[in-house]
């Protein structure tokens, strides 16, 4: 009973990954996870359980640095973090204290970043020289910490719109430089730049009159922001059509300090935006920036730095923040001019503000393809990789006219394709164009290795024995495992090496010379016996 | 039934200078080529997009008017080059990357392209500074394969000269497909360079297997030849046949990535051909017939 096992395990062990590809590939457990809001037919991209890659699916990768520049080995002299990042704040003119931040990684000191896209590295340097922090040394980019923070903004900002199955990732070049990578199918480049283009900060400022001021505008700023919103709605309309964000501030505090809420409270009522004899009538020219003549104070709800909208408060909400019982509940409403408007707010504020900027128009890569296209090129490439099997089987076919040797060569070939996919719908791995360039090479160098094995079994006449046959077979193994080490040794730059798509064809070169000379070569080998040994 | 045979060829016919002549005349030709190149162009080859930086559009042709004309009409800066794919009505346009103003580019020529009225199919930017960095990263990448691949044919035959002999063969066969596609005006993209590392791993099979049939086999040193290059010829030339299907099937739908690498393995896979059986098998005689009794 053991015997026949025992001498054919090799083609027994191919026709296990042969069914555990199968099963892979088409049984519905193994079908890709769905993303919210996805139902099971959208995540599944046709018959089997294959998930396609950007350009076979369509869809916008985007590649960008985060800007800024970080100052190395900071010593921080007994001063904290935040101390440290005002102290070099100080030293930029117009450079907000939020812009740069100060890490701290040992007791020696750490990192000091500024992220503000205005700050050369000259200035930078300037900064930190005249703050008297000693340091290493100045390079672009951001701490990890902030990348890591971009990450998850990025990723928030992606679920937030509601663009599912994009994906976020960091990659470094080799000098070093970290980009921020994003892949988001089936949507538009330009859709996902205007989403990640702006770092999306949310505040509120108040506009008031202020007869000392150049336009007559004084703006109190940051009145209210990002981090001081919680219990963010999605974008609605009230009864008179009017655009809104539900929003409410955090009124609570730790001991002996002013929550958000009470502050906001008393700069409404400092700047009369809430008076006692009601609320404010606002009148803002947002084209100006200036409060029209005669207009009241006004709140300004400031995006990126842009007044987006101004509003001013009607009577009901104006006397409960004059009484001060308004802080108590904290809730509030962002009103903008457009619906569009507030839902990039609400985006905004629910996935937080990115902690520096994306520069990918400057040093960015981006790429888009359309779904009709992407469809196109699934069925082009699977066309082409087709032909090429075709092109090997007619050569093969040609050279040894012999059925009992060719067939089960390009039979083999193929399962090792085969293989391949199971893998690839096993692990969830995309399917773009470098994979089935990949599946190409597969074939090319299998049938390689199968023809060596053929021959040298074939050579010095016919096999008697299987002895005989056993010998010549491992003759054509050291060739073929020198000649595979070779290729894996060629092809593993590229693997680790960040170089777009790349990776994803020698990681299936590697792959399927492996599968080929651990599983389905020596099955081949046990076939050609079965045929070949005069018994 | 009769099987299409390898022909046979009679060393015996030729000197070891004759025979080393014509693949080491193709390597320095191929040298020149490519050291001309640098000169006058300041690059060892024609750079493409992803090296240079720059835009790359894909209009839909719905066959409405010429769409060269068309193309000149709608967009402000002069296109890179124009180029129809025939199995697929589309249009591929490339615009270098302008050195002063990158800024916002691929969104400035998309603009202008809806307004000239065209359906975009694909967009792809890649800025001036992450092509050079690119660049690096993909010359690191070949040299440091190359490497690798030396140190282990090194390793598995411990001689000198079989394995020098693999190694220049191998370098001899990724500086020919350059120099061809100087010649030939291909552009140099990441697909070329896969296949500069994949003709790496393909050449040195047939290598591999020539220098085990004389070095570790016995019998005569021209029987081990014919016998290694029956097989490798095959080899080579079954996987010359696939390349080039790819490389039509891939041109004529406009999938440069398969295109590119097709045709480099093609002309690689040919020059590992003439590497092998002329240099190879010359520096393996001269090896076994007069190094080793030296």
């Amino acid at each position: 009973m053991l015997g026949p096992i025992k001498r054919n395990w090799r083609v027994l062990l191919l026709v296990v990954v042969i069914v555990a590809a199968s099963v892979a590939l088409f049984a519905p457990q193994f079908a890709p996870d769905t993303a919210p809001g996805e139902d099971a037919e959208d995540a599944g991209q046709g018959l089997t359980n294959l998930q396609y890659g950007l350009d076979l699916a369509g869809g916008t990768r985007i590649r960008a640095p985060l800007m800024g520049y970080t100052a190395t080995g900071v010593e921080f002299g007994g001063d904290n973090p935040s101390e440290v990042a005002a102290n070099v704040a100080e030293q930029l003119e117009g450079v907000s204290a939020r812009e740069v931040n100060a890490e701290e990684q040992d007791e020696q000191g750490g990192e000091v970043e500024v992220t503000d896209p205005d700050v050369t590295q000259d200035e930078f340097r300037a900064a930190m020289d005249a703050s008297g922090y000693t340091y290493n040394d100045i390079r672009r980019g951001v701490t990890a910490e902030t990348r890591d923070a971009a990450e998850g903004v990025i990723r928030g900002k992606i679920n937030e719109a509601g663009l599912s199955g994009g994906s976020v990732q960091q990659v470094q070049s080799i000098t070093g430089e970290w980009f921020m990578l994003v892949e988001v199918p089936g949507e538009d480049r330009q859709d996902v730049i205007d989403l990640l283009e702006e770092r999306g900060t949310v505040q509120i400022d108040i506009g008031y009159p202020d007869a000392d001021a150049e336009n007559g505008t004084g703006v109190e700023e940051e009145v209210l922001i990002q981090d001081d919103f919680e219990n963010i709605g999605t974008a609605s309309r009230d009864e008179n059509d009017q655009p809104y964000v539900p929003v409410s501030v955090i009124n609570e505090a730790p001991e002996g300090e002013d929550s958000p809420a009470h502050r906001f409270q008393d700069a409404v009522v400092e700047r009369e935006v809430a008076s006692d004899t009601g609320g404010a009538r606002c009148d803002f020219d947002l084209d100006e920036g200036e409060l029209n003549e005669g207009s009241d104070a006004c709140l300004l709800l400031v995006v990126d730095g842009e007044v987006v909208n101004a509003f001013g408060m009607d009577d009901g909400l104006a006397e409960s923040m004059v009484s001060g019982s308004w802080a108590e509940s904290g809730n509030f409403r962002l009103t903008t001019t457009s619906f569009e408007d507030a839902q990039q707010v609400s985006i905004n504020l629910r996935a937080g503000a990115l902690p520096a900027e994306l520069d990918i128009a400057g040093e960015g890569t981006s790429a888009f393809i359309s779904p009709t296209q992407g469809e196109n090129f699934r069925f082009y490439s699977m066309l082409t990789g087709l032909f090429a099997i075709f092109a090997v089987a007619g050569m093969v076919f040609l050279r040894y006219r012999e059925p009992k040797v060719a067939l089960p060569m390009i039979v083999t070939a193929l399962a090792e394709v085969y293989a391949l996919l199971g893998f690839a719908a096993l692990v969830g791995y995309p399917i773009e164009l470098a994979v089935i360039a990949g599946f190409i090479a597969v074939v090319g160098t299998g049938v390689d290795d199968l023809v060596i094995i053929a021959d040298e079994v074939m050579s010095e006449g016919d096999v008697k024995s299987r002895k005989v046959f056993d010998s010549r077979f491992r003759r054509a193994f050291w060739v073929i495992g020198a000649a595979a080490a070779t290729t894996i040794i060629a092809m593993s730059p590229l693997m680790v090496l960040s170089l777009g798509d790349l990776s994803g064809f020698a990681i299936f070169t590697i792959l399927g010379v492996l599968i080929g000379v651990l599983i389905t070569r020596p099955a081949y080998g046990d076939i050609l016996r079965r045929l070949l040994t005069v018994r | 039934m009769r099987s299409i045979e390898v022909p046979e060829v009679d060393y015996t016919e030729y000197t070891n200078r004759q025979l080393v002549l014509v693949p080491l005349a193709v390597l320095a030709l191929a040298l020149a080529i490519i050291g001309g190149w640098y000169l006058v162009t300041g690059a060892p080859a024609n750079l493409g997009l992803e090296f240079t930086g720059g835009v790359e559009i894909r209009l839909a042709d719905d066959g409405d008017g010429d769409m060269n004309e068309r193309i000149d009409a709608a967009f402000e800066q002069e296109p890179d080059s124009i180029r129809a794919i025939p199995g697929d009505d589309v249009v591929v346009v490339t615009f270098r990357a302008d050195a002063d103003d990158p800024d916002g580019m691929a969104s400035d020529l998309e603009d202008q392209a809806e307004a000239g009225g065209f359906t975009i199919d694909a967009v792809d930017q890649v800025s001036p500074s992450f092509a050079a960095d690119t660049a690096q990263t993909a010359l690191f990448g070949v040299a440091i394969a190359f490497l690798g691949m030396s140190v282990l044919v090194f390793a598995l035959f411990r001689t000198f000269v079989p394995s020098i002999a693999v190694v220049a063969s191998a370098f001899s066969d990724i500086v020919i497909p350059i120099a061809a596609m100087n010649l030939l005006g291909i552009e140099m993209t990441l697909g070329t360079v896969a296949a500069l590392l994949m003709i790496i791993g393909y050449s040195v099979d047939s290598d591999i297997l020539l220098n085990n049939s004389v070095l570790r086999r016995t019998g005569d040193f021209y029987e081990s030849v014919s016998r290694a290059m029956r097989t490798g010829v095959t080899m080579t030339v079954t996987s010359m046949s696939a390349m080039i299907v790819m490389a039509i099937i891939a041109t004529l739908f406009g999938i440069d990535l398969l295109r590119d690498i097709g045709i480099i393995l093609a002309i690689g896979l040919c020059a590992d051909l003439m590497n092998t059986y002329l240099m190879n098998v010359t520096l393996l005689r001269w090896y076994k017939f007069e190094g080793v009794s030296r």
